[in-house]
């Protein structure tokens, strides 16, 4: 029994375990002059909370991670609902789930660059306008609305996987009972379909907020300066400032803030729970 | 007709429950049409037919409380004016109140047993109020105590409520107990409409015979045909008459014979004169508690046929014993392949 355990046991304390803790023993020291010292103060903490640009930049990852989220199950609903209920044969509902999950065997970055050379100052967009003699359009990239909509079309596929499989579940009889009873589509969508597809929603809405929120890769690429989320600072941190300790207590912050959110929408869930 | 028990009886893919979704307007026949009251609803869409279904596996909703699953379709009925809002309520509770389930009306279906599950999905069926309830075997997945007690009481609303019910089940005696009507499937084919005792006593061909009740039912010829009925010969060489009445047969002509196991009586003094006398040998004897069955194999031939002493039979026989048996007249019947 015992030594079943072992690999899961050593797996969790030297992945898990152990980089927690040298987090926290960073988190509570401080740097002087480049080199670290070990100590045992929350001064940290206290300015992630307290001094700009920390406070501003969270708010605003965590602002641009709800418009993922939320862009994210708009989009993405459609697509599953297409999915789940609209499509005539397997093959078909095959073929739409490979346009979902096709894109994400391409590498994050390149699709990060493709979004670049579409919205860029010299990219397709702009190029065109010009030929048709119009001047080139400087809101399109380098802000927060470009790095939400590379953010939204990197993660999408996400929302789509979890609403299909809540949506999937949603035994046929139930939508010909509510039909027999009166019910029209829109009645039924509004009342049976949509009410128990939630916990995918929410579930998907999660997994997009957790990974736009920390992402970095779209805001380096198509975000400007005022579009810099928390983990760009917390690289900067760690690579140019060399200031570990100020790094390892947002890190900390962010883990905390991620578990709080999944622990609610958990609560949540079992509230709400749906089961036949 | 209006108000009747209408039971599609039927082994499973007789084409019995298509039959109840097309009538429900869930499928789309692929010809012929669907006639209700002499209107054609072929295409009208079930949203607009004024039947409820009750579900095999009950399709409650498992986001409503039992009391918004009730009152699921009323609501609807109030967007379509159809309703006052302050109908519902009373409705709701009338009909969870038929069903016994007062108490539970703040449960979610996943809080309750099948029998509540199957109960709230009635509820839900008839608090609409519709012309016709379409039942697919609403009991196939009880218990057997439940069953019955669930039967007794579907019959019980029937009663109460003067509905069309149109019932779904593959279970004979549940047909033959709760019905106006029977109609029997086979292959996606009507082969009898009638009362219980109609398809029993009287079943139209060999596989409603065999299916209702497993008769015997043995190859013959017709030997004569008389003012009080039909002589056949069973390929064991005995003669058996029937008071049968089907016109058009003539001796010589190939019949099948149906006996029940049950019609059979044992006592030649008081069977009375129209009676005709078989015998075989025991293969088999099953105690069944309330009767005893022999399996018999009749004399000079190989065919076994049940017979059922309900009382009154000779004492315990043991296997290889020659039993005595016969039939009346009016209990033996011809039937066309």
């Amino acid at each position: 029994m015992l030594f079943w355990l072992m690999p899961p046991l050593a797996w969790f304390s030297v992945f898990m375990l152990v980089p927690y803790a040298m987090l926290f023993y960073y988190a509570l020291g401080s740097v002087d002059y480049m080199t670290f010292k070990p100590g045992f103060s929350a001064a940290n903490f206290i300015r992630v909370f307290t001094t700009e640009p920390y406070l501003g930049v969270l708010l605003k990852s965590i602002k641009l991670g709800l418009i993922t989220a939320a862009g994210s199950a708009v989009l993405g609903f459609p697509v599953a609902f297409c999915m789940a209920f609209q499509t005539r044969s397997a093959a078909r509902r095959f073929q739409l789930y490979l346009l979902v999950i096709v894109p994400w065997w391409a590498a994050y970055l390149v699709k990060a660059y493709a979004w670049k050379t579409i919205l860029g100052t010299n990219g397709i967009i702009n190029k065109g306008l010009a030929m048709i003699g119009f001047h080139p359009l400087t809101f399109l990239i380098y802000n927060q609305t470009s790095v939400a909509l590379v953010l939204i079309y990197i993660f999408t596929p996400f929302a789509v996987l979890s609403i299909y499989a809540s949506l999937e579940r949603i035994p046929t009889n139930l939508l010909e009972a509510a039909s027999n009873l009166g019910a029209s589509g829109w009645e039924i969508f509004r009342r049976i379909i949509l009410p128990l597809s939630l916990p995918g929603v929410i579930a998907g809405s999660i997994i997009t907020f957790s990974l736009s929120f920390g992402d970095f890769v779209a805001p380096a690429l198509v975000g400007g300066a005022d579009a810099v989320m928390i983990s760009n600072i917390v690289i900067n941190l760690l690579g140019v400032a060399f200031d570990w300790p100020m790094a390892a207590a947002i890190g900390i912050v962010v883990i905390a803030f991620g578990l709080t959110l999944i622990s609610i929408s958990g609560r949540l869930e079992a509230q709400g729970a749906v089961r036949s | 007709m209006p108000g009747q028990f209408l039971t599609l009886l039927g082994a499973s893919g007789s084409g019995k429950t298509t039959t109840l979704r097309l009538i429900a307007g869930l499928e789309t026949p692929t010809s012929g049409t669907l006639h209700f009251a002499g209107r054609d609803i072929t295409d009208v869409p079930p949203t607009h037919r004024d039947m409820r279904m009750v579900f095999q596996d009950f399709a409650l909703f498992p986001n409503l409380s039992v009391y918004d699953n009730v009152a699921f379709g009323l609501r609807l009925r109030i967007a379509r004016r159809r309703l006052a809002k302050h109908e519902i309520d009373p409705r709701v509770r009338r009909y969870l109140d038929l069903v016994h389930l007062g108490e539970h009306v703040a449960k979610m279906p996943h809080q309750l047993s099948g029998g509540q599950k199957q109960r709230v999905a009635l509820a839900r069926a008839l608090a609409t109020e519709p012309e016709v309830v379409l039942f697919d075997e609403p009991l196939g997945s009880l218990d057997a105590s439940l069953r019955k007690a669930m039967q007794v009481e579907l019959k019980r609303m029937h009663r109460e409520l003067g509905r069309t019910f149109v019932y779904v089940t593959h279970d004979q005696d549940e047909a033959l107990t709760m019905s106006d009507r029977i109609a029997v499937m086979q292959n996606s084919r009507l082969l009898q409409v009638g009362t219980p005792e109609d398809v029993y006593l009287r079943p139209s061909c060999a596989a409603v015979a065999r299916f209702i009740g497993a008769a015997n039912i043995l190859g013959c010829t017709i030997e004569s045909v008389d003012a009080h009925g039909v002589q056949v010969r069973l390929g064991g060489g005995s003669a058996v008459r029937a008071a049968t009445s089907e016109p058009g047969l003539g001796a010589g002509t190939s019949v099948r014979l149906m006996m029940r196991a049950e019609h059979f009586v044992f006592d030649r003094t008081g069977a009375g004169e129209q009676t005709s006398w078989l015998s075989g040998r025991v293969a088999e004897r099953l105690f069944l508690g309330r009767s005893v069955e022999y399996q018999v194999v009749l004399d000079g031939s190989e065919e076994t046929i049940s017979v059922l002493d309900q009382g009154g039979g000779p004492p315990a026989l043991p296997r290889d014993g020659r039993l005595e048996f016969g039939i009346r007249w009016a209990d033996a019947r011809l039937l066309k392949d």
